[in-house]
């Protein structure tokens, strides 16, 4: 994908359209299309299966939970648009935790591109300066290296006015035009400590593709949050929690505030892998308030003990 | 003299000063290197006299250019100065609707009181405590900054926007849209009438404006009809064809007395290349002012009793000496503690009510007293702000603010790991701190509004002013029914208004920051390895 009038081209003839059905049993719910109108998941359609890779290096884990999901080429087709999402939030260095770990966004790109992949696009609606964050996140240069192409969050016309008519409070929301028109949209967030969500991982991360943040903010930000899901969830969610940042967060003020735990998750399900990243850092799945919501709203499974875990340790 | 080799010097030295300036001043995505800027303005007459005479920097380029100007004139204001440039390109678009003639500029008299009027103003301005306002009003830098950063910024982001969607088109992405920063309107009207004012009389009568208003223009010309070398009408190579005057931007060669008024030239030496007969060159002019008849010698240059000129020249130079002390005391007196004035509050971070101002300056400023003082509004640094979080001030410093840089928090925060400001300030007005001092220096303190507050008001999770604080002076605290409430540690807060910015409550915020009128210093927080929340070595799960 060279710009954004040819993802947009693209999106409408391919956006909706992709579908999993061929991944069969191993998912709960097929992804709900685009336009919200399916976003319940078929309850009972089989068990949500939760990878969990530990002690390895970044990239190895990363392989390694691709490996037992199929390998890349069940998750991007040639030909496909696909969307990268980290968290871009904070301009501060990899080693401070306070963004996805570029190393994870450079590889999954490249492994798109293998698998024939016509763009890959990456993105964030920072909290900081976004030149500044893009830069000194290092994701730029490393989704650049990789080929990819890095779009601004920045720049209002690339957000569309869209209904969400599964939603609760969010009933509406201008949402960027990549993640509602990429054919693949990996969700690849840092797992932090965050002081008003208490917990910020992948459902957190998708609020960095809407325009108004405030408006979660000001009409219950976990349920906000939730009513997300039901437009349009991620086709797969990647979890950095290499090093988690256990306090200050979602922006930390040092390396201090991270405990290394060398651990990457990854699931269809949004809602199991959040119940899992609030155990790492200590929580009950259910006082992340935003998980509990979205258990609720059947859009995943927040009770591990439902949940198809595959434990890989690498060391 | 060859025919257009000084000339030649002129317009390239003007052209890398007015392309480099331009460049740094209308920026709109920090595309120019810090250095460009903070480069040219640096040698700028009068931001560079005042880093010197505050002791900010020892920046030279003052004196040299006063030096140079007793040398051989005010080649400042044709090579160096941004506004002389723009004016030159303004006579020069509006000599093209005069099928491309140059409008014919006879003599005329100088506007003596009116040249004296302003210098004498700006520099009792100075003396008596108004510099940040006189000097800040009449800089030709500093306006040309002003109508560079206010007025044309904002058209190239516009111009910017509008070949975006084509250049993505053609796969140029390295092109984003930037939303048009516009100063206020109050803000806004000073630069615009001095743009307004400088083109009409650039297009009607040249250099009229340097020739009147401009106090450099009347300081330096002052030093250039003392010049040792001047340029002269060769009375009897000159036919009186006014080839020259054809040519003249300063309205200062009279054919009828065959002198040039070298206070007026502003060294562009067209006129130099215009003669056909050879009939204006540089002439040495001190030598023949003691005895023009015989050749001067030593014994007798020093038995010649002094003349009226040289009289004047000197008491000239002595008061301009005493003016400059006077005015460098003032501007260092209000400063008892130096350019680094950061010093822990004594009150233990409490903070005096009468300490708060609605007005922030930046960090490097260390207070708005010497701010003041010190800036000449040029707003290089709101150019150069990555998140222009710089606003130009109207009233809110009062009046001797006009125009002058201020946080504004309502749509932008001070980046936590940034110093640009203090990069490009070309007088010290913002010193150039460290990072670690820069992260430590408290601008202002945010005060935390529990009864607006979303988590109190609505019962709902919010925190988003302590998800942006940088130091974790705002934090949060158990609230509730599993909530979080924020909290303000006052001493870690350095004032750079993320929580302001990110405060969702609307109209009014929960959280605001109030600005100190001279900075503090924060407390670093101790940092301790965080716990483990979960036992090592295994899932969790």
């Amino acid at each position: 994908m060279k710009n954004r009038r040819e993802f947009i081209k693209t999106g409408f003839a391919l956006g909706a359209a992709f579908s999993l059905a061929d991944l069969g049993g191993l998912f709960a719910a097929e992804v709900p299309a685009i336009d919200g109108t399916s976003p319940v998941p078929a309850p009972g359609a089989g068990k949500s299966v939760l990878i969990a890779v530990r002690d390895g290096d970044r990239v190895a884990m990363l392989d390694q939970a691709l490996a037992a999901l199929g390998g890349i080429g069940a998750w991007v087709k040639a030909g496909q648009t696909v969307l990268i999402k980290p968290n871009i939030g904070w301009d501060a260095p990899p080693e401070r935790g306070a963004n996805t770990h570029p190393a994870l966004i450079g590889y999954l790109a490249k492994l798109c591109f293998g698998a024939g992949a016509k763009s890959v696009s990456v993105f964030d609606k920072t909290c900081d300066q976004w030149q500044r964050t893009y830069a000194n996140s290092g994701i730029e240069k490393a989704a650049k290296e990789a080929g990819a192409t890095v779009i601004t969050g920045d720049d209002r016309s690339f957000y569309r006015e869209v209904a969400i008519p599964g939603g609760v409070r969010l009933k509406t929301a201008r949402v960027h035009s990549l993640v509602l028109d990429s054919d693949v949209f990996f969700n690849v967030p840092v797992l932090k400590h965050h002081s008003g969500a208490l917990m910020t991982a992948c459902m957190k991360n998708l609020m960095g593709v809407v325009w108004d943040r405030g408006f979660y903010h000001r009409n219950d930000l976990h349920q906000a949050i939730a009513d997300f899901l039901t437009l349009r969830p991620p086709t797969l969610n990647i979890l950095d929690a290499y090093h988690p940042m256990v306090r200050n967060g979602p922006r930390g003020t040092s390396v201090e505030d991270l405990v290394e735990m060398r651990t990457l998750l990854a699931s269809t399900d949004i809602v199991a892998i959040d119940a899992a990243a609030a155990r790492m850092l200590g929580h009950k799945p259910a006082d992340v308030r935003h998980v509990k919501l979205a258990a609720g709203m059947n859009l995943g499974t927040m009770n591990l003990e439902n949940v198809d875990i595959r434990r890989f340790k690498l060391a | 003299m060859p025919r257009s080799r000084l000339k030649l010097l002129r317009v390239a030295a003007a052209l890398v000063v007015f392309a480099g300036l331009t460049a740094a001043l209308a920026d709109f995505r920090n595309l120019v290197p810090a250095a460009v800027g903070r480069w040219l303005a640096g040698v700028q007459l009068v931001p560079s006299l005042v880093a010197l005479v505050t002791g900010a920097a020892l920046s030279l380029a003052g004196v040299i250019i006063i030096v140079a100007t007793l040398a051989v004139g005010r080649v400042y204001c044709s090579a160096i100065c941004p506004l002389g440039i723009l004016q030159d390109v303004i006579a020069r678009l509006a000599a093209w609707t005069h099928r491309g003639k140059r409008k014919f500029l006879p003599y005329a008299r100088p506007k003596t009181w009116l040249r004296q009027g302003f210098l004498w103003g700006t520099v009792a301005g100075v003396v008596v405590g108004w510099s940040g306002l006189t000097l800040a009003l009449l800089d030709p830098y500093s306006n040309f900054g002003r109508i560079t950063a206010g007025l044309f910024r904002p058209l190239v982001t516009l111009a910017n926007n509008a070949i975006v969607g084509l250049a993505n088109a053609a796969g140029l992405n390295s092109l984003y849209r930037v939303e048009p920063h516009w100063a206020g309107v109050g803000a806004l009207t000073i630069p615009a009438l001095m743009f307004v004012l400088t083109a009409a009389l650039a297009a009607w009568r040249g250099r009229l404006y340097c020739n009147t208003v401009c106090p450099v223009g009347t300081l330096l010309g002052w030093f250039a009809q003392r010049a040792a070398f001047r340029l002269e009408i060769d009375r009897g190579a000159c036919h009186k064809c006014v080839a020259c005057l054809n040519v003249c931007k300063g309205q200062c060669i009279n054919l009828r007395t065959g002198t040039i008024d070298f206070s007026r030239c502003v060294a562009c030496f067209n006129c130099i290349g215009a003669c056909e007969h050879g009939g204006i060159s540089y002439r040495l002019a001190w030598r023949r002012k003691t005895s023009p008849a015989a050749p001067a010698t030593a014994p007798t240059a020093c038995l010649t009793p002094p003349d009226p000129q040289r009289r004047a020249f000197l008491t000239g130079t002595a008061t301009a000496l005493a003016v400059s002390l006077g005015a460098g005391l003032r501007l260092s007196a209000q400063d008892p503690a130096g350019p680094e004035p950061l010093r822990p509050r004594e009150n233990g971070g409490r903070v005096d009510p009468d300490d708060h101002t609605k007005a922030i300056c930046p960090p490097g400023a260390a207070s708005i007293d010497r701010f003041l003082d010190r800036c000449t509004a040029c707003q290089l640094c709101l150019s150069a702000c990555p998140t222009q979080v710089l606003k130009p001030a109207f009233l809110e410093y009062g009046l001797s603010g006009l125009m002058k840089p201020r946080l504004e928090y309502s749509a932008a925060f001070c980046n936590f790991e940034c110093r640009r400001c203090g990069e490009v300030c070309p007088d010290g007005a913002i010193s150039l701190l460290a990072l670690a001092d820069k992260q430590l220096t408290q601008i202002g303190e945010a005060h935390f509004d529990q009864k607006k507050c979303i988590v109190v008001v609505k019962g709902t999770d919010c925190a988003a002013c302590s998800e942006h604080c940088p130091t974790k002076a705002v934090h949060t605290i158990p609230y509730g029914d599993n909530l979080r409430l924020p909290e303000v540690t006052r001493d870690l807060c350095i004032g750079c208004g993320a929580c302001e910015y990110a405060c969702p409550v609307l109209p009014e915020k929960a959280i605001v920051v109030a600005g100190h009128r001279r900075h503090g210093r924060a407390r670093k927080p101790v940092e301790t390895k965080a716990a483990a929340p979960t036992p090592a070595g295994d899932f969790p799960f």
